[in-house]
C-alpha cells in the first residue's frame, strides 16, 4: 500500500452550522458528556466555530467553520514539543496520531496548536448507569489527565485495513469514512488522500477558492477551506476578525 | 550479642543491594505502569463484532432513514441510511446521539400516579373503570402509523374522540385544507421541482421538514453557486441559519410575515405580474413598507424577483393564512413545483387543541410533546418515555424508548409523494414499558394487534402494485413475488416509495383575503423534537461550544 | 567490621531469596478455567480440523477470538458424552444461555488493537507462531494472572527473566516491535493502538 495522505476539504458555503459534525464525532470516540464541562473545559475534537463579517443589520453575514485537527505535515508544532513523544505522524497515512496513553498531561501541545484543536481531558470519563452498553466498540476509553484531538475516526481506518486484509485487496475508500463526513447533511465536508492526483479532494484542494487556515506558519495543514464569499477567505489570517469566542485552556 | 541498631542498618543495606539485583522493584516498576493505565472505573467497550442494521428514526414524524452500528445487541452508534430515497443519509444533529436516550437519568421507569409508585395493573383497572364511566378522548402526536389505527379504533369503538396533535409544517399547510377541501396531512411541497422558495421564518436548512430532503437538494443545487438554479429567498427577523445560508435574506420586523404577505400580494396585482384572480388585500404597498420596516420599492423588486424563476412556492413557519394565500396569487397550488397533494385519502384529522366537549379520562401517547395539556377536566393517563418535568398528569406510563418497539413509519409530513417504511426494534428496553396502543389492545382484545395492521398495510401496498421498494436497489412493487417478501425488505429497512403525485386534481378557492395571521414566533432550534429530554451528546453544541442556544425546552 | 560484613551478607541474601524465589511464586496467582476443554479432543474425535473452524477470520476481517456459546451450542445442545467438562457446559452455559467466562491467555488492554486478519491472511503467519500447538495440548493450560497488572502470565512470559520463552509467552509490546523490526514492517502508534 502506498503512502496515503488523508486531508479534508470543507465547503464553507455549504456548512449551515447545525453541529452533526460534532455530535457524531463525539459519538463515536466515545466522549462523554459531562455536566459540570463548559466551552473551556469541554472535549470536542470537532468544534464548529461561527463567524461573521462583523456588521451588524440587514448588510450582517455569518459563516461556520468546523474546526479540528488539521494533521500538518510540516514541522507539525504538537509532535515538535511533546515531551512525551505521545505524538507523531504517521508515514502511511498522514494522520498525526496522538496516543493517550503516552501523554503526561503537560498541555505543551494544546499551547503549540495554532488551531486550538487540541483538548484536555479534565475528568475520568463516566456515563449514567447502563449507557455503557452504547460505547463504540474499537474505540479505547482515555483517562483524565491526559491530551485528546482528532485522529481522524482511527477505528474507522482500522475497519477498513481488516477488510482489505480479509478480502486480500487494497483499502476501499468507500470503508473508510469518517464520522463527521458521513455526519454532514450537506456534504460539506469531503474527505480523500491529498497523495492520489486523481482524488476529488486533491483537485478541490486547488481551487482558487480553496484556502488554509494560517498557511502562513508553514504547518502545511491537511484541512482545506473552501468558499466564494471573499470576506469568509480572508478570515484564513489572524487581524482578520476579533476574537469572539472563549478559546480552549 | 545482642543485634543492635547498626546491624539492622547493614542489614537493611544488604537487602536492599540485594533486592536491586532481583527483578522485584523493575517488575513491579513495569506491571504498576500496566495497573495504572487501566482503572477499573472507567468503562471500556466490549471487544465485540459489530453489525448493521437499518430502522428508522421515531422522535419526530419524519421517520428518516437510520443505519445503526449494533454490537453485542445494543445499539453503538447511528448514521443515515443512504438507501433512503428522500433523508439520503442524513439526519439532524440529535439524531446522531439519540443510542445513549435510553439510558437518560429523565428516563421513565415505573407507573406513578401523581408522584407516587403505582403498578401497570393498577394503572389498566383505573383506565377500564374510567372507560366505563364516561368517554375517552384519545391523543395522538404521530398520525398515520399502524399505532395510530390501533388508538383511533379504541376510541370510536369506545365513543370517544380521537385528536392529532400537528406539528408547525403540518399547521403551515392548514389554511389549504378550507380552501381545497384536501386536509393538511394530505399535502406537501414539490422541492425537488421548485426553482424560487420564499421561506416566511421556515427553518429549511436547520431542521424543517426531514433534514436531508431540502440539505441534499439544496446543495447540489444552491450551496455556493453564484446563479443557483434553486433559489432560497428567506425572510427572517434575524439572522438565523437558513438565512445566513439563503441566497437572499430579507430582514423583517419581527412579527411582520402577514404583513409582507400582504404586501406582495398587492405588489403582484398592481404590477400585473400575475394573471388578476382571486381577492386582494386591503393593505396598501405602503403600509406593508411601514409594518415590515422595508421599502415599498423593496416588497416590489421581491414580487418582481419571485416570478424570475418559476415555478416559485411560499413555505409559513407555521399556520399563517396571509403567507399561505401567496402561493394562490402565485399560482402554485395544485401545480408542479408548489403546493401538491400527496396522498388521495380524504380522512382529515381532529386537532387536539380543538374544543373537547366533555371527556372522562384522556390517554396521551408517547409521541404528543410534554408540554400539551389537554383542555379539559379529566383523569390524565400520560404515556412518555422520558420525564419532562412538571406535569398535570395524574398517571404517568413508561413507554418504549428509541429503537424499543416495532413501529411503522407513514409519510413525512411535507413530502411530495406518498412513503412507508417499517422501523425495526432494536434495543431491548431497560424497563418495563408499554406503548399506548399495547397498552390498548389489551384492555380491548378485538382490536387489531400492531403487528397485524403492519401486515395488512403490506398487502394493501402489494396488492395495489403501485410504487417502487428502495433498498441497495430499487425494485418495482409488481415485480416482487409476495406481500411477505415487501414486508421483509420493510423491516429490514427499504422504504417504499409511491408514484410522483400528479399536479392537478388540486384547486384553490380563495374567496377574501384572510385576515393578519399570528406572528411567527422564532423558533427554538430543538422545539420539534418529541421527546422531553435530549440526547447527552446534543450538549455539546450549546454547553461545551458556543455553536447553539441551550433550548428551552431542554430538560437536564 | 566481619560482623558488620557478615550481617550485610545476610540481608543481601535474604533480598535474594526473596526476590528469586518468593517474589515469582507470589506474584501469580492459579486461577481455574470454568471447564476443562481440550483441543486435542476436538481436533480427533470432532472432525474439526483447523484452528479456523472455529477461531475465524470473518468476511469484514473481523475476528471471532474465542468462540461464542452459540458455536458450541452448535455441536454441544445437549450432552454428547460423560465427560464433566461437557456437563458443566451444557449445565451451566448452554442451558442457561450465558456466555462461558474462559479466562484469556493472550488478553491484552483495551487500547490495544491486533488485526488477525492481517497477520495471518495478509503476513500468512501460522497459528502456532504466536500460540504455539494449543491445538494439540490434551490438557487445559494452567491460567496465571499476574496479580498487580491484572493480565496474563503469558503476557510477560513464565520465566521472571524472561528467557526461554515458548511461542505463547511474550506478547508485550517490545515483542510485537522486535518481530515487527525483523521482518521490516513499520507501523505507527495508531497501527496498533485504538
Amino acid at each position: 500500500m502506498s503512502a496515503a495522505r488523508y486531508g479534508m476539504v470543507i465547503d464553507l458555503d455549504r456548512c449551515t452550522g447545525c453541529g452533526s459534525c460534532m455530535v457524531a464525532c463525539a459519538s463515536e470516540n466515545n466522549i462523554p458528556a459531562l455536566p459540570q464541562a463548559t466551552a473551556r473545559t469541554g472535549l470536542t475534537p470537532m468544534l464548529v466555530r461561527r463567524v461573521s463579517n462583523s456588521k451588524q443589520g440587514s448588510e450582517r453575514r455569518e459563516a461556520f467553520f468546523p474546526i479540528m485537527c488539521m494533521h500538518c505535515e510540516h514541522e507539525t508544532p504538537c509532535v515538535k514539543v511533546c515531551p512525551q513523544q505521545a505524538v507523531e505522524v504517521d508515514k502511511a497515512t498522514g494522520v498525526v496520531m496522538q496516543m493517550p496513553q503516552r501523554c503526561l498531561g503537560c498541555r505543551y501541545c494544546m499551547t503549540a496548536c495554532p488551531y486550538h484543536a487540541r483538548y484536555f481531558n479534565w475528568w475520568d470519563p463516566s456515563w449514567p448507569a447502563g449507557m455503557e452498553k452504547s460505547l463504540n466498540p474499537g474505540v479505547s476509553s482515555r483517562m483524565r489527565g491526559v491530551v485528546e484531538k482528532c485522529n481522524l475516526c482511527h477505528a474507522r481506518l482500522h475497519s477498513a485495513m481488516e477488510k482489505a486484509a480479509a478480502g486480500k485487496r487494497e483499502i476501499d475508500a468507500a470503508d473508510y469514512i469518517p464520522a463527521c463526513v458521513e455526519a454532514c447533511p450537506t456534504g460539506a465536508i469531503q474527505f480523500g488522500n491529498l497523495a492520489d492526483a486523481n482524488d476529488p479532494v486533491t483537485k478541490e484542494s486547488k481551487s482558487p477558492e480553496s484556502f488554509r487556515l494560517l498557511a502562513r506558519l508553514g504547518t502545511e495543514p491537511k484541512v482545506y477551506y473552501k468558499s466564494k464569499e471573499a470576506w469568509v477567505r480572508a478570515l484564513a489570517e489572524p487581524n482578520a476578525a476579533p476574537a469572539s469566542e472563549v478559546q480552549h485552556g | 550479642m545482642k543485634f543492635s541498631r547498626r546491624d539492622l542498618l547493614m542489614w537493611g543495606a544488604g537487602a536492599a543491594a540485594g533486592l536491586m539485583v532481583t527483578p522485584v522493584p523493575w517488575k513491579i516498576l513495569d506491571d504498576t505502569s500496566k495497573w495504572s493505565q487501566n482503572w477499573p472505573w472507567i468503562p471500556q467497550a466490549a471487544r465485540v463484532p459489530v453489525e448493521f442494521k437499518q430502522s428508522a428514526c421515531t422522535l419526530c414524524p419524519n421517520g428518516c432513514g437510520l443505519r445503526v452500528r449494533m454490537a453485542a445487541g445494543w445499539p453503538v452508534g447511528v448514521a443515515g441510511a443512504n438507501t433512503h430515497p428522500i433523508s439520503r443519509g442524513a439526519l439532524c444533529p440529535l439524531a446522531f446521539g439519540a443510542h445513549q436516550l435510553n439510558w437518560h437519568p429523565k428516563r421513565l421507569r415505573a407507573v406513578s400516579r401523581r408522584g407516587i409508585a403505582s403498578s401497570w395493573n393498577e394503572a389498566q383497572g383505573a383506565f377500564a373503570k374510567a372507560r366505563g364511566e364516561g368517554p375517552i378522548v384519545v391523543i395522538d402526536g404521530y398520525p398515520g402509523r399502524a399505532a395510530s389505527s390501533l388508538l383511533e379504533s379504541f376510541a370510536a369503538k369506545q365513543g370517544g374522540s380521537y385528536r392529532v396533535v400537528n406539528g408547525p409544517e403540518v399547521q403551515a399547510l392548514e389554511p389549504y385544507e378550507q380552501w381545497t377541501g384536501v386536509p393538511a396531512s394530505s399535502l406537501g411541497y414539490d422541492l425537488e421541482n421548485t426553482q424560487t422558495i420564499l421561506s416566511f421564518g421556515a427553518p429549511l436548512l436547520d431542521g424543517w421538514g426531514m433534514p436531508g430532503r431540502f440539505t441534499r437538494l439544496w446543495a447540489e443545487r444552491a450551496a455556493g453557486i453564484t446563479d443557483p438554479q434553486l433559489r432560497l429567498i428567506q425572510v427572517d427577523s434575524s439572522l438565523s441559519r437558513t438565512a445566513s445560508r439563503a441566497w437572499q435574506w430579507i430582514s423583517i420586523r419581527e412579527g411582520s410575515e402577514s404583513a409582507l404577505a400582504s404586501g406582495l400580494a398587492r405588489a403582484f396585482v398592481e404590477q400585473k405580474l400575475v394573471p388578476a384572480h382571486g381577492p386582494i388585500p386591503a393593505m396598501t404597498l405602503a403600509e406593508a413598507a411601514g409594518q415590515t420596516g422595508l421599502q415599498a420599492q423593496e416588497i416590489a423588486d421581491l414580487a418582481r424577483t419571485l416570478i424570475e424563476r418559476t415555478p416559485a412556492v411560499v413555505i409559513a413557519r407555521e399556520n399563517n393564512p396571509a403567507v399561505a394565500a401567496l402561493n394562490i396569487v402565485l399560482g402554485s397550488v395544485g401545480t408542479r413545483g408548489g403546493i401538491v397533494r400527496r396522498s388521495q385519502s380524504k380522512q382529515g384529522h381532529v386537532s387536539a387543541e380543538d374544543a373537547i366537549q366533555s371527556a372522562r379520562a384522556v390517554l396521551i401517547d408517547a409521541s404528543v410533546p410534554w408540554d400539551f395539556t389537554p383542555k379539559v377536566d379529566a383523569e390524565v393517563f400520560r404515556f412518555a418515555a422520558w420525564d419532562g418535568g412538571p406535569t398535570k398528569a395524574d398517571w404517568l406510563l413508561p413507554a418504549p424508548g428509541f429503537l424499543e418497539e416495532l413501529t411503522d413509519v407513514p409519510s413525512a409530513p411535507t413530502a411530495s409523494v406518498e412513503t412507508y417504511g417499517i422501523a425495526q426494534k432494536l434495543a431491548k428496553p431497560s424497563a418495563e414499558v408499554q406503548s399506548a396502543a399495547q397498552f390498548l389492545a389489551r384492555l380491548d382484545s378485538s382490536l387489531d394487534s400492531l403487528e397485524k395492521i403492519i401486515q395488512t398495510r403490506c398487502q394493501q401496498l402489494f396488492r395495489k402494485g403501485a410504487g417502487t421498494l428502495h433498498a441497495r436497489e430499487q425494485s418495482p412493487v409488481a415485480q416482487l413475488a409476495s406481500a411477505e417478501e415487501l414486508e421483509e425488505q420493510l423491516r429490514n429497512g427499504a422504504v417504499w416509495v409511491g408514484e410522483p403525485s400528479r399536479a392537478d386534481g388540486l384547486r384553490a378557492e380563495l374567496k377574501l383575503w384572510p385576515d393578519a395571521g399570528p406572528s411567527t414566533r422564532s423558533a427554538d432550534w430543538a422545539s420539534d423534537w418529541a421527546a422531553p429530554v435530549l440526547p447527552p451528546l446534543a450538549s455539546k453544541l450549546y454547553i461545551e461550544s458556543a455553536l447553539r442556544q441551550v433550548p428551552e425546552r431542554r430538560n437536564a | 567490621m566481619r560482623r558488620g560484613l557478615l550481617i550485610f551478607a545476610f540481608g543481601m541474601a535474604a533480598s535474594l531469596f526473596a526476590g528469586w524465589y518468593v517474589f515469582p511464586r507470589v506474584l501469580y496467582v492459579k486461577k481455574a478455567q470454568p471447564l476443562d476443554f481440550l483441543h486435542k479432543t476436538h481436533a480427533e474425535n470432532s472432525g474439526v480440523a483447523d484452528c479456523s473452524e472455529c477461531h475465524t477470520v470473518r468476511d469484514d476481517g473481523t475476528f471471532a477470538g474465542l468462540p461464542t456459546m452459540e458455536k458450541c451450542a452448535s455441536c454441544h445442545s445437549d450432552r454428547n458424552g460423560e465427560s464433566k467438562a461437557e456437563t458443566i457446559l451444557v449445565n451451566d452455559y448452554i442451558k442457561p444461555g450465558h456466555e462461558t467466562p474462559w479466562l484469556v491467555y493472550s488478553r491484552q488492554p483495551a487500547n490495544v488493537w491486533f488485526s488477525h486478519a492481517i497477520h495471518v491472511k495478509r503476513a500468512k503467519l501460522s497459528c502456532s507462531k504466536c500460540h504455539s500447538t494449543y491445538g494439540e495440548s490434551d490438557q487445559i493450560r494452567l491460567y496465571e494472572v499476574n496479580r498487580i497488572s491484572g493480565y496474563s502470565r503469558d503476557i510477560w512470559g513464565h520465566s521472571i527473566l524472561r528467557l526461554g520463552r515458548a511461542p505463547h509467552e511474550g506478547m508485550k509490546m517490545t515483542d510485537c516491535e522486535g518481530c515487527h523490526r525483523t521482518h521490516n514492517v513499520e507501523v505507527g502508534c495508531l497501527g496498533c493502538h485504538q
